[in-house]
């Protein structure tokens, strides 16, 4: 079992959910607008004047099997909207 | 959840509720009723009190003088003014604007009750009489006729007057300039001086003889039949048959002593139309009435009464105040389709795809419509104010929905998806957004709180754009983000045309942006020569051009109608004053081939007809009523054409006194505008004096040629001066006397002549040859009770006399008013300043005083009322910015905009020549809410830039450069939606031209020296808080460090003592 943490700006959550859908994923928790900054070129997302967009985060939690499938489809729908924004963090838990 | 989410994820019911609106508005719009302002209620209150017998100066002190002293105290009043004159004293309460009238007219009964006790006892109850803009005829038709004239009272009376008092809406009409029919008896003094036979008994068995009675009814046998007595005239000749009396036992027949003449009334006014006889028709309308509709109505229906009359009579129109409305709507109209294609264009070039300007100009017939509903509920009209709203506010609806629109597209192209875009754009927008909008509400919602006339003209433009603006709000933050949800796409594929088309437009903005971007480097780095360089601009323009500007109250609107009066020595005969008059009818045709209808009259009215003598008539006098052709189709103005009459009419020695009213009336909006002097003293003599030296005064300005005096000369008169003694030996008196010289010289009406349903006066009188001179009076035998005749030589003499003039009184003070009207190119300024200076040096005598009278006051009210409210909205404004920005700072320096607003207004209005008027004043108020727009986008998006963590020069650069398009942009639209009211020549486009240059002018003076001034002081004040900051921050260290070493040293102490 593995615990998979992705944040993203807020536009990517619909798109998600379709993912968990077809990868017949069933078990998360999202939150709705969190702030935040990512580490590689990482433009803030505070709902500020200055920097009004806003993130999301889901906390997924697949058998091992499911992972790779799923984020390898995260990390492609990144690479599609750059500017957007999108990192996917997994590790091992138990049950 | 917010407005935009659910508008996105409902896109049906949004997109419905929105058309419901456009619906409502489409309905109310094709309902309302159209006219030319506002409903302005009047605001004046007549009391007319009789007071048969007395003189003007009896009048003033024992009728005007009470009754103004009492109504003097009535609440809102602003003026009280009479006119005191021989039998009637009529006194004019004018109460301030807004007031309720009829809630006026019951103070005054009440204060009437008070006073009445103190009147004469002779004089009769005082009346109220309420004249308003509705007692002011909205058509007058014109009739000629050839063979049919000498019955054409009857046939107008039948076919055309009953018909259109029929029309819903229509107050009165009556008939002027056509003689009614009369059956006189002309009888000859000598002859009833022989028979012994007054004109009096005459005039009584006349009346006795035309007779109708029943008699009751009758049983006979088994049937009841009624009976009567039918012994009315079935024709004129029938009266001469009746016995008058008998003298020396043989029977004296009507015919012996008098001739019987069925036909025109002898003393009545003549009308020629071009040239022709005829007559005029005047239409009154009810009150509230709408004059569009009414006017509508009996065009409709003119063609169908011309099928009834006989085919020599033609009906015209002479005057239609609809026609004027119409064409200003009309143009009106136009103007704003032309606005709202520029928008469209402004919007389609900067945004360069058409699925967005769609979305974009959605909003304008949206939020336009919803303001119709509002005009249609609360009963309003579409006149010059309301449709002028829709002109300013077209440029400002797209504003917010361009600002939600292009970050939705930033959001689109980042990857989010239309719909997610849409509400993720717009929650970051929506406060800015909905800031933008109190900003205008700011600027507009105060307007529908001032009070008195501006508040009657201008709250309908204050609810208006506010609606609008809210209305535009809510489609920007519902419609656009669920359109854009619905129709953007993130891959916008160009084609070929679209790169012909916008590769250039693209290119030269980019141009312009790089070059604005080198310039405000410069402008931050040279930040003292840029202020310097601003502050010169703004002294030097307003000191040159400065004392150029020129003001008047409301703009001289070309309605094609010009009136005349001429006013020939009193007692003229009218044959001379008909041929006069016809003679200058044909000179006027002659010098303004312009003139497309003239009808003039002349003559005595009846005084049944309430409309013609209410106006000044008499043989003496010439009323011209001149219509123009349309002002698309001729050269030269109203005003020019109305001076050539003038100098046309000054060429006449013969003319005692002559008016020229361009437009048809005088003064208020859109009307004949003049300077009015009042003069106030109570001597005659001196008072006369004083307004010839304000003539003479203003007839030292060049050009101007009409100048006149309120009060009239004394007039020639003859007076029967009966010597009481000799009537009373005579045993006769003064009333009886008086009762057998009118009889005589004006007739007695004996009875009326009754044929097909109609009645006619029978008269009798003397035959026109015996009432011709003096003698003619002085031989005229009065009987006493014991049937003695008398000759009124005998009791009297007849003496020529003057009648003093009017006495005129403003505010309990007599007082002369002397107007002068404005020749072309003067304006009303000019004009007031020029006589103003000229006055004060003149010396009048004591006890007279002078002031600037007529709508001078409503003028300095209007003007003193938008002032405050300019120095509020610029409060306002600036409290809703302060909000926005939480800072004081950022809102200076976003206000720094408004002087360069004024700038531009004195630029344009100079350059173009046009004196700076109401409603260039509303261009100017609008102006500050419109110009801190760009100022605001500019500091914004700078200190987004600082937040982002630039410096100050960068960030303002950065700003600049990005945010030049969007300020374009909205510019622009405002810009563009306000040139064609700015360069409009169609009708009624003087009233708005003032407001479209001021705000064009205005605005695009302020945003061309803002993009620079704004960043260069922004970066000024910026810099000084860094520095503050930093000077603080230095004394708090440098206080730490002293603080420190307190510290230290107090710890080495401590250390030694232990």
């Amino acid at each position: 079992m593995k615990a998979i943490f992705t944040t993203f700006n807020e536009a990517h959550y619909d798109a998600i959910l379709a993912i968990l859908e077809k990868t017949n994923i069933k078990g998360f928790t999202n939150w709705e607008q969190v702030r935040g900054r990512g580490s590689i070129n990482g433009e803030p997302h505070y709902g500020s004047h200055a920097w009004p967009t806003m993130n999301s985060s889901i906390l997924i939690f697949a058998p091992d099997a499911d992972v790779a499938d799923l984020r390898k489809r995260l990390l492609d729908l990144d690479s599609q909207f750059p500017a957007l924004g999108l990192r996917v963090f997994t590790w091992t838990v138990d049950e | 959840m917010s407005l935009y989410s659910s508008a996105v994820k409902n896109p049906i019911s949004t997109a419905l509720i929105f058309v419901a609106i456009a619906i409502l508005g489409i309905f109310a719009f094709t309902k309302l009723p159209i006219d030319l302002y506002p409903h302005i209620e009047s605001n004046s209150i007549m009391v007319m009190t009789s007071y048969a017998g007395a003189s003007a100066s009896d009048i003033e002190s024992n009728v005007t003088k009470p009754i103004e002293n009492t109504l003097n105290s009535v609440s809102y009043l602003k003026h009280i003014t009479s006119q005191s004159k021989e039998n009637i004293s009529v006194v004019t309460c004018e109460f301030k604007y807004g007031r309720d009238i009829d809630v006026a007219t019951n103070d005054i009964r009440d204060k009437l009750e008070m006073v009445k006790s103190s009147l004469p006892d002779a004089a009769g109850n005082p009346v109220i009489f309420k004249f308003s803009s509705d007692d002011i005829p909205i058509i007058i038709l014109s009739v000629t006729a050839d063979e049919s004239m000498p019955g054409l009272y009857k046939l107008l009376d039948d076919k055309v007057v009953n018909t259109l008092a029929r029309t819903p809406g229509v107050g009165s009409v009556s008939i002027m300039g056509v003689p009614k029919r009369e059956i006189k008896v002309y009888c000859d003094p000598y002859k009833l001086d022989a028979y012994n036979i007054p004109i009096e008994s005459i005039a009584s068995i006349i009346g006795t003889e035309n007779l109708n009675m029943p008699a009751g009814s009758i049983d006979i046998g088994s049937n009841n039949y009624s009976l009567r007595v039918q012994k009315e005239f079935g024709s004129a000749q029938e009266i001469e048959n009746i016995v008058v009396g008998s003298y020396g036992g043989r029977t004296v027949y009507l015919r012996d002593v008098a001739k019987v003449i069925d036909g025109m009334e002898e003393r009545s006014q003549e009308s020629y139309i071009n040239g022709k006889k005829g007559g005029m028709i005047i239409i009154q309308k009810q009150t509230g009435a709408n004059s569009v509709e009414i006017a509508r109505q009996v065009e409709k229906m003119l063609p169908q009464i011309e099928n009834t009359l006989p085919s020599d009579v033609k009906l015209g129109e002479i005057v239609n105040t609809s026609d004027n409305i119409v064409r200003t709507i009309g143009s009106l109209k136009e103007t704003i389709f032309i606005t709202l294609v520029l928008v469209m264009l402004v919007v389609f070039v900067f945004l360069g795809r058409w699925r967005a300007t769609l979305i974009i100009v959605t909003t304008i017939p949206v939020s336009l419509l919803a303001s119709m509903a509002y005009l249609f509920a609360t009963g309003n009209t579409l006149n010059i104010i309301s449709m002028s709203s829709l002109s300013i506010a077209i440029g400002m609806v797209v504003d917010d929905a361009i600002v939600v629109l292009e970050n939705v597209t930033t959001h689109i192209e980042r990857g989010s998806s239309p719909k997610q875009a849409a509400v993720d754009a717009s929650n970051e927008f929506a406060l800015s957004v909905v800031a933008s909008t109190l900003r205008v509400l700011a600027v507009f919602l105060p307007l529908t709180m001032i009070s008195g006339l501006s508040g009657i003209m201008f709250r309908q433009l204050g609810w208006m754009v506010s609606i609008i603006m809210v209305v535009s709000l809510l489609c920007a933050l519902a419609l656009t983000p669920m359109m854009c949800s619905q129709m953007l796409r993130l891959k916008n594929k160009k084609t070929k045309m679209h790169e012909v088309l916008f590769t250039p437009i693209d290119k030269g903005l980019n141009a312009l942006n790089r070059g604005y971007a080198k310039l405000l480097n410069w402008a931050v780095h040279h930040r003292r020569q840029v202020v310097f360089i601003a502050t010169g601009i703004f002294v030097g323009v307003l000191g040159i051009c400065g004392p150029f500007m020129k003001s008047e109250f409301f703009p001289q609107q070309d309605n094609a109608r010009i009136s005349v009066k001429v006013e020939l020595p009193v007692g003229t005969r009218q044959e001379i004053t008909r041929d006069f008059a016809l003679k200058l009818q044909q000179r006027f045709a002659k010098l303004e081939p312009e003139i497309e209808k003239s009808s003039v009259s002349e003559g005595t009215a009846d005084s049944d007809n309430l409309f013609a003598s209410l106006q000044s008539n008499g043989s003496n006098i010439i009323n011209f009523n001149i219509r123009l052709c349309s002002v698309e189709k001729r050269k030269r103005g109203l005003t020019e054409l109305s001076d050539i009459l003038r100098n046309e009419l000054a060429l006449y020695p013969q003319i005692r006194k002559s008016q020229v009213i361009a437009g048809g009336q005088q003064g208020g909006m859109g009307g004949q505008q003049g300077v009015e002097i009042d003069i106030y003293g109570y001597d005659f003599d001196a008072t006369d004096a004083a307004a010839q030296e304000v003539v003479k005064q203003f007839k030292s300005f060049k050009g101007v040629q009409q100048v006149l005096i309120s009060r009239d000369a004394y007039t020639p008169e003859y007076r029967v001066n009966l010597d009481r003694e000799k009537v009373a030996i005579n045993g006769l008196n003064t009333a009886t006397v008086s009762q057998y010289l009118r009889n005589r010289i004006n007739g007695a009406t004996a009875s009326e002549f009754r044929e097909e349903g109609d009645e006619y006066d029978i008269r009798v009188r003397y035959a026109p040859e015996f009432r011709q001179s003096i003698e003619d009076i002085e031989n005229i035998t009065v009987y006493n009770s014991q049937g003695k005749g008398i000759k009124i030589r005998e009791l009297g003499k007849v003496e020529e006399a003057m009648t003093p003039p009017t006495i005129e009184r403003k505010d309990r003070q007599r007082f002369i008013s002397v107007t002068a009207a404005l020749p072309k190119g003067m304006a009303s300024s000019d004009l007031l300043n020029g006589i103003q200076q000229k006055l004060n040096k003149v010396h009048f005598p004591s006890g007279i005083s002078w002031q600037v009278g007529g709508t001078y006051e409503d003028q300095k009210d209007m003007y003193s009322d938008l002032f405050t409210l300019l120095l509020l909205i610029v409060l306002l404004v600036f409290i809703v910015m302060a909000a926005q920005f939480e800072s004081l700072t950022y809102p200076f320096v976003i206000m720094m905009a408004i002087p360069f607003a004024f700038v531009g207004v004195v630029i344009g209005l100079v350059l173009s020549g046009t004196p700076m008027s109401v409603m260039a004043m509303i261009g100017v108020i609008m102006l500050i809410g419109i110009v801190v727009k760009n100022g605001i986008v500019l500091v914004d998006y700078t200190n987004l830039q600082r937040e982002r963590g630039m410096g100050i020069t960068q960030a303002v650069v950065t700003a600049g450069h990005s945010r030049l398009r969007p300020v374009l942009m909205t510019t622009l639209t405002t810009v563009l939606g306000m040139i064609p009211l700015a360069i409009g020549t169609g009708e009624g486009s003087e009233m708005w031209r003032g407001m479209g240059l001021t705000v064009a002018w205005g605005l695009s003076v302020s945003t061309v020296i803002t993009l620079v001034l704004v960043p260069t002081v922004y970066a000024i004040f910026a810099g000084n808080g860094i520095k503050h900051q930093r000077k603080k921050d230095k004394k708090r260290i440098k206080a730490l460090e002293i603080a420190t070493a307190a510290v230290t040293v107090s710890e080495k102490s401590l250390k030694i003592k232990i």
